[in-house]
């Protein structure tokens, strides 16, 4: 019987038990999606990574015998196995105005256990001397191609013609970017192909040399063990770069997108399922208030204590199996999706969506502990009530008056409705707290979504208007005469200013902290690259010392006039640095020098690696025909396309913090209407008699919509610092080597998210005021229940 | 004197579930300007039904109510409200009052509706509560809140005060006091004052008592010389 009676009660308040459930399904929802993503991709990593030997280090020289290489590794103790590879980048010449790049990667047809090795999707490993390519798959496709197409890219100037053989997808490239500067990867004009050594070695007339090594450790051995060694085996041969696993690039990307979404997967979850327990609660305490009479007449039936406890648990255990159960669903619906998504990004195959028992159950549990604690803080006072006390009404005590009643003239602003509504505040201390802690919870997470997505458009606003204004940037592949190239750049048709640029990849020590890194080394008077701080103010570059980004000081645990040991691969031999600036930097980390400095400190001539230009935007296109095929250019970037290219991110991550920012509507709404619903509840006496006394029902709605307007003014208030918090924590959690968030919340942001609070509390009130619009007038006549 | 309410055959019929329940059987009536009328009746036999619809909380199934000529019985919520509003004044068994304003801002609050009210201050003073204006209802004895009640009801200055079992909830002595408040609203302003109770003995006071049974208009009794609320007795 009393089951049937938890039934009426629900369907009495359908809206406010559908809204705990919901948030609560929202809960559980983003648990079981993202630990189930998270452990598919974690799954599908690990068997990549092992079934196609996934290498342990990776190095770079600019040429090395094969042979040489071959024993020169073995030679270090504790190195296993090794392969040496040619990877050339080479232009694709495409109709469109793209400049589209391949990584062209050697393999050896003859070995059997390969690092790296290449899982075939499509078609068949190229044959030998026949000039073909297996491509990464997701070129494949971006290029909607088939096997026996011929794509032609150029090579040393030369343009060839390669024959598709298939596609097939490496360890080494899940997520393929092709600096780390990119933000993402772009597989239409990045990726990677596969090609025989034979082939390599002839096309780019590379005989029985590698410019690429890569290695496996004896278990046991660490990479530090051996790094040292290799160095100094692999500086004769011009080291470019040795690094471990950990570091490589996709390797890291993946790590970092599983370390974020193993931390989401904690943290969002009792995010919400705290707000359903608020909720919970509150919904509860107030059905057992409003039936202190049916508890008293249950008492002196004879009911006891535990029975009745267990008829009001059963609410909270129904909405968390409820709950339990549809988040378990929707979370496995969405980590399909999610799934989805990650396929676009990663190349990982196994990658496919199932369901997980564990989670399910989990969410299950949880929900429902959840919603048996929460139901149990709210019920467990009708324990203590006499039969005969509970059923006698509660009497609001009123007897003081609040301190802002005494400030002079402040009381006198409001009519009598808004002096109600103000007193009512702290009518129900408690109930007005949770709506208080549930608007500044809305706010807060709503200003910091927007704020997130103001970043990173602040980001990269910040990278291409401010610190990068030229309009197309030239890579060399190898270094060039520094005077000598900016003559020629100067002199080409269209072309209004060259700035060369030197980029090297360094090392930097301080006491035991050692970080490698690559130091720009900027022209004097440069004007398309420069640096600000954090107020915006342009930079001048240190005379003689280094400036460093915030990540690189805070990692090396250095600050001004610390004197680092500084190193690279490039460079005749160590030199020390002072650090004269620390500057904050959102894509990349780089320390900065003059270029002369930096070209001193090297002793390796005057060279450039790199040219910023500007230039007439009608010449464009022929300048792009002239170098983007130039064997001295290896990489042409152009402005406007980068900037296109992270807008397009952008558009999709705005997507998702939509999704967010509703959510955080709805949980705003959720709670908003549940507290009115309760006020409503309490004062429907109250309010019917001021209706009888002729107020209009928009006045009466006013005496409750004031009390939640200001909960909502203290609640944005509170939640301004609680979102800057909240940002900063965010932004030190998300960012990484390879970028970094600024953890300020813009005005525009706060201004979002009232909008967005305001919002809420407007639309629950909407709700509540169909509820007052049918208010009994009759009612208040009768006598009390 | 000019009738200020007219009421003409009307009936009122609930479903209540599958029972139909006849409140009001073809009532009719006039009510004059300044008169105080009691109402008697056993429970169910209409009576609040009656003051309801008079009020301009519930609506007729058929029948005409006239207030100063204006149909009552065809009016929307909206107009309804503003008769409310303007027009009457209530004043409840138990009484009603926001817990939390204080005695003068519950008062206070329907002179702020209202367009033509008396001062708060002054009605608060007439009913014996000057000392108490501060106070909340919590901190005020049932005697006590329903004055603040009456006083609510009389500040808005309505032409019709409608008092639904005013001393139900009272001792005698303090019943008496809460019968003076309302002749002696009714004589000075010149209201009109209608009374719903059981209570027969509060009859001898009133210009005309309306008998209700089943829902009907029994009789109606004047009294020329009615009693002063000092003699009532019961």
């Amino acid at each position: 019987m009393l089951w049937r009676k938890m039934w009426r009660d629900m369907a009495e308040n359908k809206i406010a038990y559908i809204a705990c459930t919901i948030v609560i399904a929202i809960g559980l929802m983003t648990y079981t999606s993202m630990s189930m993503s998270k452990d598919h991709l974690f799954a599908a990593k690990d068997e990549f990574y092992r079934n196609y030997h996934f290498a342990d280090g990776f190095a770079k020289v600019k040429a090395i015998p094969l042979p040489r290489a071959q024993s020169i590794l073995t030679d270090v103790e504790g190195v296993d196995q090794v392969n040496g590879r040619l990877v050339k980048e080479v232009g694709v010449l495409t109709p469109s105005l793209e400049n589209v790049y391949l990584r062209l990667i050697s393999y050896d047809e003859t070995q059997r256990h390969r690092l790296n090795d290449v899982q075939l999707l499509q078609g068949s490993f190229p044959k030998i001397d026949s000039h073909q390519i297996l491509l990464a798959d997701k070129f494949f496709k971006a290029h909607a191609l088939s096997i026996g197409d011929q794509i032609p890219v150029v090579i040393d100037g030369q343009q060839v013609e390669l024959t598709v053989s298939g596609s097939g997808q490496s360890p080494e490239y899940v997520y393929t970017l092709k600096e780390a500067q990119a933000i993402a990867p772009d597989p239409r004009t990045f990726e990677v192909g596969y090609l025989p050594y034979e082939d390599m070695e002839m096309l780019f007339g590379q005989k029985q040399m590698v410019n690429d090594l890569v290695f496996t450790l004896k278990p046991g051995v660490s990479f530090a063990d051996v790094e040292g060694k290799l160095k100094s085996a692999l500086k004769p041969y011009q080291l470019e770069a040795l690094y471990e696993a950990k570091d490589q690039l996709s390797n890291a990307m993946l790590s970092e997108e599983l370390k974020q979404l193993e931390k989401m997967a904690k943290s969002m979850p009792i995010l919400f399922l705290a707000v359903a327990a608020i909720i919970l609660y509150i919904m509860l305490k107030r059905l057992v208030e409003s039936q202190r009479g049916q508890i008293g007449t249950l008492k002196a039936f004879g009911y006891r204590n535990s029975e009745i406890i267990s008829h009001y648990l059963s609410y909270g255990l129904f909405i968390g199996l409820v709950g339990g159960v549809l988040g378990g669903a929707m979370g496995t619906a969405l980590s399909g999706v999610m799934i989805d998504l990650y396929q676009s990004y990663f190349s990982l195959p196994n990658l496919v969506a199932g369901f997980s028992l564990q989670y399910f159950l989990y969410s299950l549990l949880v929900s429902t502990l959840f919603c048996l604690f929460a139901s149990y803080q709210g019920v467990k006072g009708a324990l203590k009530l006499q039969p005969a006390e509970a059923m006698r009404p509660p009497v609001p005590i009123f007897t003081k008056k609040s301190m802002l009643e005494r400030l002079p003239g402040f009381w006198q602003m409001f009519t009598m409705q808004g002096r109600m509504a103000l007193r009512n505040t702290t009518r129900n201390k408690g109930r007005s707290f949770f709506t208080f802690i549930g608007i500044v919870f809305t706010f807060s997470m709503m200003a910091c979504f927007f704020s997130i997505g103001n970043m990173a458009s602040e980001m990269i606003m910040d990278q291409f208007t401010h610190v990068q204004k030229q309009d197309v940037k030239l890579s060399f592949p190898v270094p060039l005469p520094r005077m000598q190239t900016v003559r020629e750049l100067q002199h080409v048709r269209g072309v209004h200013r060259v700035e060369p640029m030197v980029e090297v990849p360094v090392s930097l020590r301080f006491l035991n902290h050692q970080e490698d890194v690559v130091a720009l080394g900027i022209s004097n008077n440069a004007s398309l690259y420069q640096v600000f701080d954090k107020q915006g103010e342009r930079v001048q570059l240190p005379q003689t010392g280094l400036m460093l980004s915030e990540q690189i000081a805070e990692k090396l645990g250095v600050k001004l006039g610390d004197v680092l040991e500084i190193d690279s691969i490039w460079a005749k031999e160590k030199g020390k640095v002072i650090v004269e600036r620390i500057v904050p930097q959102y894509i990349g980390s780089n320390v900065y020098m003059k270029q002369d400095t930096l070209l001193g400190l090297l002793r390796q001539g005057d060279f450039a690696t790199s040219a910023l230009l500007t230039i007439d935007p009608k010449e464009l296109t022929s300048f792009k025909d002239q170098y983007s095929t130039s064997k001295f250019v290896g990489n042409l970037e152009i402005r406007q396309e980068m900037i296109a290219k992270y807008e397009q991110l952008l558009a999709s991550s705005t997507y998702t913090l939509w999704i967010m920012a509703v959510i955080s509507v709805i949980t705003g709404f959720a709670i908003v209407y549940n507290s009115s619903i309760i006020s409503l509840a309490e004062r429907k006496r109250e309010l019917a008699s001021l209706r009888v006394m002729g107020l209009t029902s928009r006045e009466v709605m006013e005496i409750i919509s004031v009390e939640q307007w200001f909960l909502g003014l203290a609640g944005v208030v509170a939640g301004i610092p609680m979102a800057i918090a909240m940002n900063q924590a965010l932004a030190k959690g998300m960012g990484s080597d390879l970028y970094s968030i600024p953890g300020t919340i813009s005005l525009e942001a706060i201004l979002q998210a009232v909008v967005g609070t305001v919002f809420a509390i407007w639309i629950s009130q909407q709700w509540v005021s169909r509820k007052v619009r049918k208010l009994d007038l009759v009612e208040v006549l009768k006598e009390r229940e | 004197m000019a009738a200020i309410i007219k009421v003409q055959g009307i009936s009122k019929v609930y479903q209540m579930g599958e029972v139909r329940v006849e409140a009001l059987r073809d009532v009719s009536f006039e009510i004059n300007q300044g008169e105080f009328i009691v109402v008697l009746g056993p429970s169910g036999s209409g009576k609040s039904t009656m003051m309801n619809v008079i009020g301009g909380m519930d609506t007729v199934s058929s029948g005409e109510v006239y207030y100063k000529g204006q149909a009552l019985h065809q009016a929307t919520e909206k107009v309804l409200t503003e008769y409310r509003r303007h027009a009457v004044g209530f004043v409840f068994q138990f009484y009603n009052l926001m817990p939390n304003l204080t005695a003068y801002e519950n008062v206070q609050m329907a002179v702020e509706i209202a367009k033509n009210p008396l001062d708060a201050k002054v009605v608060l003073a007439q009913v014996g509560l000057a000392d108490r204006a501060d106070h909340f209802p919590a901190q005020l004895s049932g005697g006590q809140q329903q004055r603040v009640a009456v006083a609510r009801a009389i500040a808005k200055n309505p032409d019709l005060l409608l008092c639904d079992e005013p001393t139900g909830a009272l001792d005698f002595t303090t019943g008496v006091q809460m019968l003076k408040l309302l002749k002696e609203f009714s004589v000075q302003y010149k209201k009109t004052v209608m009374i719903i109770t059981h209570n027969a003995g509060i009859a001898e006071m009133a210009d005309r008592v309306f008998y209700m049974k089943d829902g009907r208009l029994e009789s109606i009794t004047v009294h020329s010389h009615p009693v002063p609320p000092e003699e009532v007795v019961w």
